[in-house]
């Protein structure tokens, strides 16, 4: 794996075992600056460990891990502001609107209540629910509060951006839509994002590159998803059976 | 590379969450409690038919007590009632402090649980009866035990509401890197207001008990006084108002806090059970 200066993850030799269960051996990844990466394998693979490692909330058991020229879990708050996390479940806080929602990742980083309103105004635009920022979590539907996640982790500037299976527990259109909706912004805003997936679909459909994992074997593909590959229906197929074959199962 | 700064800082156990809603548990209250209301009265009224009025007087009498009580003693409740606010109001500051360092310093939890389960254990009688060795001023007697019995309840309640508090939550605020103060400020004050109100609805009328109790041995002036001297007198028509106007003050502070939940809740979902 080359990691090069322009590197905002870097992962070298990094290994991670819970008790005799190995789940990350000798794992090298780089994510450069601008670039959407898909961590794909099936459950157990390490995807989990892998963005954990990165989030800093997990020390790896050997190897460096870096983020932005940071150890994530050795320099935790000096990673303030430079990284945000959408999650699977959308964790919005039910006291709070959409639009303070939103608001939350700019409050703690102390910028002004009057520009942290303008800002998350701004993303709630920007993700198409301009007309709800006043509505309660459980005045949302599924959709949108993930598009709420996606504003609230998007909305603090951040160098990157990780997502943990963000879209997987939305039904298929909502998740397409939303997939669309969140590339389109990255790329515009030229954010790096990791995403965690399991869905194949996904990563073809988002990332620039896909890594896959597999359990015990840590990284088994690496592949460069080319633009053309997402119009060409038998290039997408192809590279959805390498990447599935590679995962150890036809995904989903 | 060494630990310099280290993952925070909140670290919270886990427990299932249920906050009951509280509107909807008035309302279905409501006629339940005035049709035992009315069936009181009608025993009431039955048996001051067959026994002495000292012994049990008149639905009517005790009315016309309850209106003597109102409009020439009615100092007497407002006392009690401003002792009765302070006191809990007291208790719900020191309660929900204690029960925030519980829920978040892991190192003082042992100690400081230790403390309020030990003050769980001790009968409210010692308490009034160590206070009146303790202080001369009947205002100082009656908040001292007052706070001392009601300051567990929200300890234990709001460490509780701590422990209740997901995870999911917890890594999703930390992933902005907050310091203390943030993760106090935006994630576990406004998650433990239904704690408060829970805390505070359950314990108002063991609050006014306790209030009266104290009263009774302490003071001189106060509902509880009175009713001392109503008993000293003989007048079981004035013991009948003061527990009816007390149970009256009961149900509107229940009321009162009910309605103040509905206003700082009004982010919750009604839910209703089919």
């Amino acid at each position: 794996m080359n990691a090069s200066a322009n590197s905002v993850i870097v992962m070298n030799g990094v290994s991670k075992a819970f008790g005799p269960h190995v789940v990350a051996k000798d794992l090298s990844i780089s994510v450069s600056k601008g670039e959407i990466v898909a961590l794909l394998g099936r459950t157990g693979a390490g995807k989990s460990t892998v963005l954990n490692m990165v989030m800093g909330n997990l020390r790896a058991d050997s190897g460096t891990v870096r983020v932005a020229g940071l150890d994530p879990y050795g320099e935790f708050k000096k990673l303030r502001g430079k990284m945000a996390v959408s999650f699977q479940q959308d964790r919005l806080l039910p006291w709070r609107t959409a639009i303070e929602n939103v608001e939350l990742g700019l409050l703690i980083l102390n910028i002004s209540k009057a520009e942290a309103r303008k800002t998350a105004k701004l993303w709630l635009a920007r993700v198409n629910l301009a007309d709800a920022e006043d509505k309660y979590v459980h005045e949302l539907s599924g959709g949108m509060r993930q598009r709420v996640s996606l504003a609230r982790a998007l909305a603090v500037d951040p160098e990157l951006v990780l997502l943990d299976e963000s879209f997987s527990q939305l039904d298929h259109v909502t998740s397409k839509a939303l997939r669309a909706d969140f590339s389109k912004v990255a790329r515009e805003f030229k954010k790096t994002c990791l995403f965690v997936t399991h869905r194949i679909e996904d990563a073809i459909e988002m990332a620039d590159r896909v890594l896959v994992l597999r359990p015990g074997a840590g990284l088994c593909l690496e592949e460069r998803v080319a633009a053309n590959v997402r119009e060409d229906e038998a290039a997408r197929a192809a590279l959805h059976d390498r990447i599935a074959a590679a995962m150890g199962d036809h995904g989903e | 590379m060494e630990n310099t700064q280290t993952k925070s800082d909140i670290r919270v156990a886990q427990a299932p969450a249920n906050v009951p809603n509280a509107e909807a548990r008035v309302k279905s209250d409501l006629i339940p409690t005035l049709v035992v209301s009315a069936l009181l009265i009608l025993v009431i009224q039955i048996a001051s038919f067959y026994v002495p009025s000292y012994i049990i007087p008149a639905p009517a009498e005790i009315l016309k007590s309850a209106w003597q009580i109102l409009s020439r003693d009615a100092n007497h409740i407002f006392t009690t009632g401003i002792r009765l606010f302070i006191a809990l109001f007291f208790a719900m500051g020191i309660g929900v402090l204690f029960g925030i360092i519980m829920g978040t310093l892991p190192k003082i939890r042992p100690y400081l649980r230790a403390l309020v389960i030990i003050d769980t254990g001790i009968p409210a009688l010692s308490w009034m009866l160590v206070a009146i060795f303790w202080f001369k001023e009947p205002e100082f007697r009656i908040f001292f035990i007052l706070s001392v019995i009601l300051i567990p309840f929200y300890a234990l309640n709001i460490y509780d509401g701590i422990r209740a508090l997901p995870k999911e939550w917890v890594d999703m605020i930390e992933s902005f890197r907050p310091n203390r103060w943030q993760v106090l400020r935006y994630l576990v004050f406004p998650h433990i207001v239904p704690y408060i109100f829970l805390t505070t609805k359950s314990i108002v009328g063991y609050a006014i008990r306790m209030a009266i109790f104290a009263e009774l041995v302490a003071s001189a002036i106060g509902i509880g006084a009175q009713m001392n001297l109503a008993q000293s007198n003989f007048r079981i028509d004035q013991i009948f108002a003061w527990t009816l106007l007390l149970v009256i003050i009961n149900l509107s502070l229940q009321a009162f806090v009910a309605m103040l939940e509905k206003i700082a809740l009004r982010y919750r979902a009604e839910a209703s059970v089919r």
